[in-house]
């Protein structure tokens, strides 16, 4: 398996425009606006901040269950998972469960690795290209 | 108003064993660790590996205890900028409250962080060839 990158970082918002207005207005940090949008697979609407050769994954709950709402009603607002970008991602995969790991399957290109593998760490796999 | 913000320079993953962390994810994700040190002061053990612009920092306690469970999580983000004065004074005009810069751990590096971060995430800044080289840290 290679990781070649950090593809993004995700932040768990609550006010999905509210927090990009903050962005661009004190920092000049704007969504690219053809990205993003309701990722009904994941009960999410989102935006991507890029910032060189990486990018900020904004994103807030648009149901009342699932892991993102869930986290921001114990945790709030923050950081919520890391996107790694691999070469291959069906080859990362099983190498990842041929280690032990779980690993679920790719929905949309990705692929969310347990957190018991990363000692807590919210990881994607995503295979760009 | 602008930070002036190049690149995510660090990524900060903090774990109460940062070493087991740093060798957790080199194993598993074929990620080299390219320097470990303690940080000056704090004695906090720091790991780090890089993936193209972005730095991976492990950071962790210096002594670590024995513990049931190695915790770990996404715990910051820094960002690159090319001249940190004027960061600094871009982020206390938008009202929020950065403190003043001071030598990174990286030879020639000036670091700040944000109080309080902003929308939950701890945000520090970093401007490389800030200062000479070899120039004693604080």
């Amino acid at each position: 398996m290679k990781v070649k990158r950090i593809d993004h970082v995700g932040i768990v918002v609550k006010d999905l425009d509210a927090a990009l207005a903050t962005f661009e207005r004190n920092f000049d940090l704007n969504a690219d606006p053809a990205r993003g949008g309701e990722v009904p697979t994941f009960a999410i609407k989102n935006a991507f901040v890029p910032i060189g050769g990486t990018d900020l994954e904004f994103f807030s709950p648009t149901t009342e269950d699932g892991p993102v709402a869930k986290f921001v009603h114990e945790r709030g607002e923050g950081l919520y998972m890391m996107s790694i970008e691999v070469d291959d991602l069906t080859g990362a995969i099983e190498h990842l469960r041929g280690l032990g790991a779980r690993v679920g399957d790719p929905i949309n290109g990705l692929a969310f690795v347990s957190m018991k593998a990363t000692h807590g760490v919210n990881l994607q796999l995503v295979q760009r290209g | 108003m602008t930070i002036g913000a190049t690149h995510i320079d660090h990524i900060v993953i903090s774990s109460n064993d940062s070493a087991a962390t740093a060798k957790q994810f080199s194993e598993s994700l074929g990620i080299e660790i390219k320097r470990a040190m303690v940080r000056p002061g704090t004695g906090a053990h720091l790991e780090f590996a890089k993936l193209q612009e972005v730095i991976l920092e492990f950071a962790g306690p210096g002594e670590v205890k024995p513990y049931d469970e190695v915790k770990a999580k996404l715990s910051g983000i820094v960002l690159a900028v090319d001249d940190i004065h004027a960061t600094i004074a871009a982020i206390r005009a938008a009202g929020f409250s950065v403190g003043d810069p001071h030598p990174a751990v990286q030879p020639g590096a000036l670091f700040t962080g944000m109080k309080g971060g902003t929308n939950g995430v701890p945000f520090g800044f970093i401007q490389y060839n800030a200062l000479p080289m070899g120039e004693p840290k604080a």
